[in-house]
């Protein structure tokens, strides 16, 4: 009966947390390098919390926003991986944020998803998959990392390597986060994500 | 018996003739060989190359309309080949999905250590997302892009706008 209770009562959180999504500043087919991102504020699916991307990145080097999976094989490879990224680098002031925008895929599937793979970031469930819209999203994973100001500064994958995290020739994502932090240019700020297509509505 | 084997070794025969394409093995494809390998090698004919996954429902979803649409041409017009990327762990997987559905064409799996090769070497302009259908004309020049899950129809007049002289 409490499980029930505190089901609904997360449910109704939900619910009151409006989706916000900014006027694109860019068409999101033409979301490129050195473009603003879309704003978002969509809640968390572990309590229903609303998560202000522009609250992130007022406090942080930088965001990267992750579109997730919880069925998505190739999502799925990388769940150890994104959990390891997501926690180092918290500490160094770049900030993961994980998205779930697949309509196959309800709350509380996604929070449970989380708890399992032991993601201390939060992962904010995209209902009606506007943000992977505004964004242009097509796959999970496919990570697009911003600066301060929400300028696009990286776009593709995690990696190159699902099938072999100690394998990875090229960790981009990675290369990604210590060139920022490094103060200097991401050196492949393009890379193309493989993976599942989002399941849109 | 002489009666006997008269009667049975040309049904035997027919058998093996008709052994149905969806037992051959998944063939491994790097990106360097996709071009003479997969497409080249069918040179003369249109060639219809669709990207799929196991992982991938829409992807699954469409393979009876290629089969079907398939069905509508012959093979002097039409060659069609599968490229999966699923892992390589996962060729079991692909080999029991195509034998479930009867699927009749040859499959190519990539060998690649980076995905990304795979794609550009495929075609500079595809992002990566399955499914992804190429087709190609007799000459073996890329004419036309179907992105995302097509139907019966939209295969079949992609291919007949290839063949189109």
């Amino acid at each position: 009966m409490k499980k029930i209770r505190a089901l609904a009562s997360l449910v109704s959180l939900s619910s009151l947390i409006v989706l916000f999504v900014a006027p694109l500043a860019v068409r999101a087919a033409d979301l490129k390098i050195g473009a603003p991102a879309p704003d978002f504020t969509l809640p968390a699916a572990s309590d229903g919390k609303a998560i202000a991307l522009k609250d992130l990145l007022a406090k942080n080097k930088a965001v990267a926003v992750v579109f997730i999976a919880t069925k998505c094989p190739v999502s799925n490879a990388y769940n150890t991986r994104m959990a390891a990224l997501g926690k180092e680098y918290a500490a160094k002031g770049v900030f993961l944020v994980g998205i779930n925008s697949n309509k196959t895929e309800p709350a509380a599937e996604v929070k449970e998803h989380a708890e399992k793979h032991g993601f201390t970031f939060p992962v904010v469930k995209d209902e009606g998959n506007k943000v992977a819209d505004a964004y242009g999203a097509a796959k999970t994973p496919e990570v697009f990392v911003l600066d301060p100001k929400g300028i696009l500064v990286y776009h593709g994958r995690i990696d190159e390597n699902q099938d072999d995290a100690r394998n990875v020739r090229s960790p981009d994502l990675r290369n990604a986060f210590e060139a920022i932090l490094a103060g200097k240019p991401v050196p492949a700020a393009e890379t193309k994500a493989f993976g599942c297509t989002i399941k849109r509505v | 018996m002489r009666a006997v084997l008269r009667t049975l070794l040309p049904a035997a025969a027919l058998v093996v003739i008709a052994r149905p394409a969806f037992s051959e093995p998944v063939k491994l494809v790097k990106p360097e060989q996709y071009r003479a390998r997969v497409v080249a090698a069918k040179k003369g004919r249109v060639v219809l190359v669709n990207f799929w996954a196991t992982w991938c429902d829409p992807c699954r979803e469409e393979m009876p309309a290629l089969v079907s649409a398939a069905k509508g041409f012959t093979s002097k017009d039409l060659a069609v080949a599968l490229v999966s990327t699923d892992s390589l762990k996962k060729t079991p997987d692909v080999q029991k999905f195509l034998a479930s559905r009867k699927v009749p064409f040859v499959c190519w799996q990539v060998k690649s250590t980076d995905p990304q090769r795979f794609i550009d070497a495929v075609d500079k302009s595809w992002n990566g997302a399955v499914p992804y259908t190429l087709v190609y004309d007799r000459k073996g020049e890329l004419v036309m892009r179907l992105a995302g899950p097509q139907t019966e129809k939209s295969f079949g007049e992609a291919v007949r706008k290839a063949l189109a002289p």
